[in-house]
């Protein structure tokens, strides 16, 4: 078979490229190797309410569990840190309708979409890449296409098989573990987080509520931890009491918090998404990244069939950096002074910051706040934690 | 040069996510919608894979002795 675009990989940032490049009348193949799009996930479902008219997401209640208004920091100690809004901040996501709607929407708009396809290697023929080799319920299948996407998730396998480097150390990953499940006790209309070296080394415990008394309940820790994420969210939930007896699902995953990928496209093929690693490196949340990317990536792979020259999609890579990438790097700069606090910092942080400063701080947009806390008395006492601050100016 | 190993799947524990194979520098590691797959000859003896996986369904085993 052959198409212009083959997107590999049908998440978030595959259905987006997927639909805006079938929407100009390019035929489009997308392809996942799962049976049902959308699940299992790894994901914590969490998304800005902003995105849906930026990518032009109809906002339907069949995948909108939960509306939600804020979110709540805890430090190691108990210090709490509120940033409540007046209005709906964000919702929590059905993931496995989500996605499906996503690639249901690139159906619509013109795609063909085969799920059970996995991509297994690309073809080379003298030299060039011309398609994929997939499996589609094991039957061996020819994708031939001038571009193909890489959109498959952490593993990135066909980028790196197109000799795109996406290699990152472990450092570089965090490994969660999450559990569906009903709890009692937390505002359901707020997002919880816990940060703590015992509690979530480098991550942070999360409640991510669906109803008023069923949540996401999970856990992100680097990967390079010599404990497993289940073990630290297991022992979180004993030492606070909440009875783990009514699970509905478990999740697992792991999400890259760094190594962005500098070559988004090579040739003819282009890595969005998880794969490319454009994931947030402070929250490890990667959807809104995703549709970005995903965004950027189809205005240029359109642009480059129209004129017939996939020298255009570098472009891809160039606007990429200069829009979203130069704010992940300033996320990775705290991520990596963040993982260096100890409880008594986190303590010290969350007592002194404002929820909108925290807001600004995961966003990447935190230079007068840093400036502000500089002056602050508790961090004037402390030259570790001066020295700590500096390295974000 | 680490000692050269095995990597040994708990598919009781796994859940197929993929994981292993995004931390692995090597591409030892393919895992499909159903099944988890090790190329022993790619890997390097690394043991991030192990490491990483959030379950701990992944262990080593050495392969001295064996060729």
């Amino acid at each position: 078979m052959k198409y212009d675009v083959v997107v590999v990989g049908a998440g978030i940032a595959g259905p987006i490229v997927a639909r805006n490049v079938a929407k100009e009348g390019y035929s489009v193949l997308l392809i996942d190797k799962k049976s049902a799009i959308g699940a299992p996930k790894q994901c914590a479902e969490g998304i800005n309410i902003t995105v849906f008219e930026k990518y032009d997401i109809p906002y339907d209640k069949r995948f909108i569990n939960r509306e939600i208004y804020g979110a709540k920091l805890y430090s190691p100690s108990g210090y709490e840190l509120e940033l409540r809004y007046n209005d709906v901040s964000g919702v929590i996501l059905e993931r496995k309708v989500f996605d499906k709607m996503l690639a249901f929407y690139a159906a619509r708009a013109g795609a063909d979409v085969l799920v059970r396809t996995e991509a297994v290697d690309v073809i080379r023929e003298n030299g060039a890449i011309k398609g994929i080799r997939a499996k589609h319920e094991g039957e061996p299948i020819e994708i031939y296409a001038d571009v193909i996407v890489a959109a498959d998730g952490v593993e990135s396998t066909i980028a790196r098989k197109a000799g795109i480097n996406t290699y990152a150390p472990p450092h570089e990953f965090d490994s969660s573990y999450e559990y569906e499940m009903l709890i009692e006790g937390f505002d359901p209309d707020m997002i919880h987080l816990w940060f703590g070296n015992e509690i979530a080394p480098r991550g942070y415990v999360w409640v991510f509520p669906k109803d008023e008394d069923r949540a996401n309940v999970g856990i992100g820790i680097n990967s390079d931890n010599p404990k497993t994420a289940k073990y630290y969210l297991d022992k979180w939930l004993k030492e606070n009491n909440i009875p783990a007896k009514k699970l509905l699902e478990i999740n697992v995953g792991v999400v890259p918090v760094g190594g962005i990928v500098k070559e988004l496209a090579k040739d003819n093929v282009v890595v969005v998404g998880d794969a490319a690693r454009q994931v947030n490196p402070m929250h490890g949340g990667g959807m809104a990244e995703a549709m970005e990317a995903g965004t950027i990536a189809s205005k240029w792979i359109v642009k480059a069939l129209e004129e017939e020259n996939l020298e255009l999609l570098k472009n891809y890579t160039k606007e990429w950096w200069e829009k979203d990438g130069k704010r992940l790097e300033r996320v990775l700069k705290v991520r990596k002074v963040v993982e260096k606090l100890t409880d008594e910092d986190l303590d010290v942080f969350i007592q002194v910051l404002s929820g909108a400063d925290a807001e600004k701080i995961a966003g990447g947009d935190y230079l007068e706040v840093i400036k502000a806390l500089l002056k602050h008395p508790k961090v004037l006492m402390s030259p570790r934690r001066i020295a700590l601050l500096k390295e974000l100016l | 040069m680490p000692e050269k190993i095995r990597i040994i799947v708990n598919e009781d524990k796994c859940y197929l996510c993929g994981g292993c194979a995004g931390v692995c520098p090597a591409l030892a590691i393919r895992v499909s919608s159903s099944r988890w797959e090790f190329f022993p000859d790619k890997c390097i003896s690394c043991r991030i894979c192990v490491s990483t996986c959030p379950v701990g369904a992944l262990s080593a085993e050495p392969l001295e002795g064996e060729s």
